[in-house]
């Protein structure tokens, strides 16, 4: 169909379904299929998410080597300080990087990346569900939101712009993360090579044209809609080509699910699909057991964390100019270690902003100390930044969104940070 | 009028012979209908559609012989259905067979077990990444998750296979309604007794039964952390009995805990008691037993009454899992005082009784009936349902006491479930979708775990949704690009009988044709009910005019199940 005939068919048919009372939500997509920018679209400004879940131990991540309870409380999993075998990465005299984060070191001192610690939930919740689905509906306490926080932030855009591309929102993986499940189209794509029709050469080629006629001619709706974008990623990633992308500047990824993750995010960026937004989940946080010092099982997981973070800002090289990265995680560990040689779930946490407009070489966030009396509930590191403050400043210093109250409903930010501009 | 015509864009002149079905798009010699004859059979495949899992072949023939008023109160009776074939699907699940008790202790040992391999495996050991993807498929499967694929599947098998499909598009319904998360910590192991013997005995019982049984259940106060709401302060008497003997040893007299001497043993196990005991109030299973379960968002309550249905509702909790996660009620973190919950007044002073009270009161509220109506109004009829339906819900329900089978028949009966409007206008749930196109092409699960996994794949793995509101109804949740084409793929799959976890005979159903006329006509009839819009036939006998006959067989079908029609239901 043409974009004549679309508009046609969308007023026609969204006639005939307002006369039904079916949902206005086909209407407002009918509306984007029919603005939708095809093909070169201006160079999109991407925020990339990556969920570290399983909760992370921020205090091993990101080291307060100046805290005195920190050694006191972790006689055995501490990273030694900066200067010492297998010590911390110094970043300002209070705080370093744990050293199998060196791949990222150089950005902080180079200002793409900032660090905010000491953020997390207001909720106490110490469930892996609860506190996941909390972050990622942004609406802590809340459980029966239906939607994510970045759906709704697509949502709103929809509203206002009417244009879209199928690839506006992507997750990486087989399903579409909670944070951008709701009435915004949004895509999974597990594998960018093996997108479409599975089916051998010529006949996938064959079937997916039959049934784009089919569905151009006996689709209505949402149904119809959701075809025509479908069909048109298709054709899109098609173009790009996946399967012989090379990463640029001689970016390695990793072996392992992140660095595959990040390396297609890398691709669709670079291919002026007009992605605005990008998830990634990276998993083995957990670490109840045996998580290791500078050495171990932490460490094994921070070197590919850090390395696939840093192969993929290479492979961007300037384009990263329009991207920045944020990573979550649904709250941090206990301040001192169990007797498994582990940490178990606590409260605040470290997440990591870096890119373009980030003002970095700073760890931003009022430090509560470790000293037992400022702890959370006597044992966890206290939240001194809501994550939802951190995530509304990148929303509107990397988006340009000023509605923030549809994207987090109920909620006015406490506080800027000024991570980014 | 057979279906909603599907194609409002196609010119207004030929409208009607669309609207009016295969009919006019048939150029292969068929049977002579009457207008009578396809009224009924037009019938029949709206309640196929609505009141199961869809139409197998010949199942319209079926209803319509039998009568579509009968085939209604047939499925409400689902007693009276005999079930076999099911029955013998279900018997290869080992999950069905075995006790709460068993699956706990099963779960327990491999959380041990598991436990024990990372301590013993040193630092250098990789966390198990997979752990917060419980939805994933490993190869290997550990017991307890071959468990839980299996319980996945068993809803498949029964959904795909029962003759008493209403009775399973029902437990379907309120499982959704009453939703459990399966990987929340003892879900795990609780889910399958809750459905078994918590949902699916009231699945066609009274709602308020149905609602008290899920509230004292293990899984539902677990899931929504009801297990550790007390009234703040409240003390276990294990603690007091501590407290006391370490005041009697403190005051140089023989302690009442022998083997216990030491004080310093008794302060490290009061210590670690008072780690473990809840601090206070906990609102959520109250919250949305008054948003999801019973009045609705605006069911009228206020967030006082959230707070006093919760402080009622406190002690409702279970025993630890080693001892068997049953169902306990702790008067000592019971809140005794008195109060009031949408204008009910609870006297102080009680304990266990005046939760099932309350349980009652808001089953038999008017804003529960509306809600529930609605909802099921939104499953049978429209995903935006209609004032009369709801009404007619609402009446029944307040004739009869809320008797799910007199709600559902009013419903049936409503002028509104039969609106013209309404026919083939829901798009169908990657469940619904999934089960209805193994049952279009007469095909059944096969042995493996993996009919379920491809419900997974669309996005809709069961027992698996984190939220309380369950999975949604409307087709915007359902309905989108990645989601589609994942369709189109099972649609093939299925057709070339390659999909995993099914066996379908394509030869059996559409044996031999003279020409791609007559396929795309057979595939028409006995796989769409003829729904097929003019392009779709158009479409498959274009596609399947210049293939060998296996492969055109194979194509024909694909396309009819990824079809637009074959979306919705």
């Amino acid at each position: 169909m043409n974009a004549v005939d679309r508009r046609v068919f969308v007023k026609a048919g969204g006639l005939a379904l307002v006369a039904l009372g079916v949902d206005p939500i086909f209407l407002t997509r009918a509306a984007y299929a029919v603005n939708r920018r095809t093909g070169s679209s201006a160079r999109a400004k991407t925020l990339v998410c990556l969920f570290q879940r399983g909760a992370v131990d921020g205090l091993n991540m990101v080291v307060p080597h100046g805290d005195p309870f920190y050694y006191r409380e972790r006689p055995r999993i501490a990273i030694p300080r900066p200067g010492a075998n297998g010590g911390a990465l110094n970043l300002d005299g209070h705080f370093g990087l744990h050293p199998a984060l060196a791949p990222l070191q150089a950005l902080y001192h180079n200002g793409s990346l900032a660090i905010v610690h000491a953020v997390g939930s207001p909720e106490d919740t110490r469930s892996h569900f609860d506190a996941q689905d909390y972050m990622e509906t942004g609406t802590p306490g809340l459980k029966s939101t239906p939607d994510g926080w970045l759906n709704r932030y697509l949502g709103l855009r929809h509203a206002r712009e009417h244009q879209d591309t199928p690839f506006r929102g992507v997750a990486i993986g087989p399903q579409l993360p909670r944070a951008l499940r709701g009435a915004a189209p949004a895509l999974a794509i597990d594998n960018l090579q093996a997108f479409g029709l599975r089916a051998p050469e010529p006949a996938r080629d064959r079937l997916t044209q039959a049934f784009e006629e089919l569905y151009q001619g006996s689709a209505t709706g949402l149904v119809a809609t959701s075809s025509e974008e479908a069909f048109e990623a298709v054709r899109m990633l098609k173009a790009l080509n996946p399967r012989r992308y090379e990463p640029a500047n001689g970016a390695q990824y990793p072996p392992g699910p992140l660095g595959r993750s990040l390396r297609q995010i890398a691709q669709l960026i670079k291919a002026d699909l007009g992605m605005e937004i990008a998830f990634a989940d990276v998993g083995g946080w957990d670490t109840h057991v045996n998580q290791g010092g500078s050495e171990g099982q932490l460490a094994a997981r921070l070197t590919d964390f850090g390395s696939a973070i840093a192969a993929f800002t290479q492979d961007l090289g300037e384009r990263m100019a329009d991207v920045v990265v944020l990573t979550m995680s649904e709250f941090g560990r206990t301040v001192a270690e169990n007797g498994n040689v582990g940490t178990d779930h606590g409260h605040a946490t470290a997440m990591f902003v870096l890119g373009g407009g980030v003002k970095g070489g700073r760890v931003y966030g009022d430090w509560p100390t470790l000293d037992p009396a400022q702890r959370f509930e006597g044992r966890d590191l206290a939240v001194t930044t809501d994550f939802r403050d951190l995530f509304a400043e990148v929303l509107t210093g990397q988006l340009g969104v000023a509605e923030l109250a549809a994207v987090f409903p109920g909620y006015t930010p406490v506080r800027r940070l000024g991570v980014l501009g | 009028m057979p279906v909603v015509p599907k194609s409002w864009f196609v010119a207004g002149s030929i409208f009607g012979a669309i609207a009016w079905g295969p009919a006019a798009a048939r150029s292969a010699p068929q049977v002579q209908q009457s207008p009578a004859d396809s009224v009924e059979r037009a019938r029949a495949l709206h309640v196929l559609n609505r009141l199961t899992f869809g139409p197998r072949p010949g199942d319209v023939d079926r209803v319509v012989a039998m009568g579509v008023d009968r085939y209604i109160e047939q499925q409400l009776n689902p007693e009276k259905i005999r079930d076999d074939q099911v029955a013998r699907h279900l018997a290869r699940l080992k999950v069905l067979r075995t006790g709460p008790e068993d699956l706990a202790r099963i779960y327990l040992e491999e959380q041990r077990a598991r436990l024990e391999r990372q301590r013993a495996a040193g630092p250098d050991s990789v966390a198990d990444t997979r752990r917060m993807l419980p939805e994933r498929q490993d190869v290997a499967l550990s017991p307890a998750r071959r468990l839980a694929g299996e319980f996945q599947q068993a809803a498949v098998v029964r959904a795909t296979l029962s003759e008493r499909q209403l009775y399973e598009v029902m437990a379907d319904f309120w499982t959704n309604h009453f939703n459990v998360f399966l990987a929340k910590g003892a879900d795990r192991f609780l889910m399958p007794e809750y459905i078994e013997r918590t949902i699916r005995p009231n699945v066609l019982g009274r709602f308020e039964d149905l609602l008290v049984a899920t509230a004292h259940s293990p899984a539902m106060l677990f899931y929504l952390d009801n297990v550790q709401s007390v009234t703040p302060g409240a003390r276990p008497p294990q603690l007091e009995r501590l407290e006391r003997a370490r005041r009697a040893m403190a005051r140089g007299r023989p302690g009442r805990f022998p083997g216990r001497a030491d004080p310093r043993q008794l302060d490290s196990l009061k210590a670690r008691i008072e780690q473990r005991i809840p601090q206070g109030l906990n609102e959520n299973y109250a919250r949305e037993l008054l948003e999801l379960h019973t009045l609705g968002v605006d069911g009228g309550y206020t967030q006082q009454d959230v707070i006093n249905a919760a402080r009622i509702l406190t002690g409702w909790s279970m025993t630890p899992p080693p001892q068997g996660a049953r169902f306990v009620f702790n008067d000592w973190a019971h809140d005794r005082g008195e109060k009031v919950v949408v204008g009910r007044f609870f006297p102080a002073g009680r304990g266990e009784e005046e939760g099932e009270e309350l349980l009652r009161f808001l089953a038999r509220h008017p804003s529960t009936m509306r809600h529930v109506s609605a909802k099921l109004c939104a499953r049978f009829v429209a995903d935006d349902p209609p004032d009369g339906c709801i009404d007619a819900g609402v009446h029944a329900w307040e004739r009869t006491g809320g008797d799910i089978p007199e709600v559902l028949r009013a419903i049936f009966q409503s002028p509104e479930f039969w609106a013209p409007a309404y026919r083939g206008a829901k798009v169908k749930t990657p469940l619904e979708f999934v089960v209805s196109a193994v049952r279009a092409v007469g095909g059944e699960p096969d042995t493996t775990l993996a009919l379920a996994q491809v419900v997974s794949r669309l996005g809709q793995p069961l027992y698996l949704q984190p939220p309380p509101t369950g999975y949604p109804e409307t087709q915007d949740s359902w309905v989108n690009s990645g989601a589609l084409l994942e369709r189109l793929n099972i649609a093939l799959g299925i057709a070339a009988g390659r999909a995993p976890g099914a066996v379908v005979d394509a030869q059996a159903l559409i044996p031999a044709w003279t020409d791609s006329y007559e396929l795309a006509d057979f595939v028409n009839r006995r796989v769409l009910n003829g729904t097929a819009s003019l392009n779709t036939l158009r479409v498959m006998r274009e596609q399947t005019a210049d293939l060998p006959p296996d492969r055109a067989r194979v194509v024909a079908l694909g396309l009819a199940l990824g079809s637009p029609e074959f979306q919705r239901q």
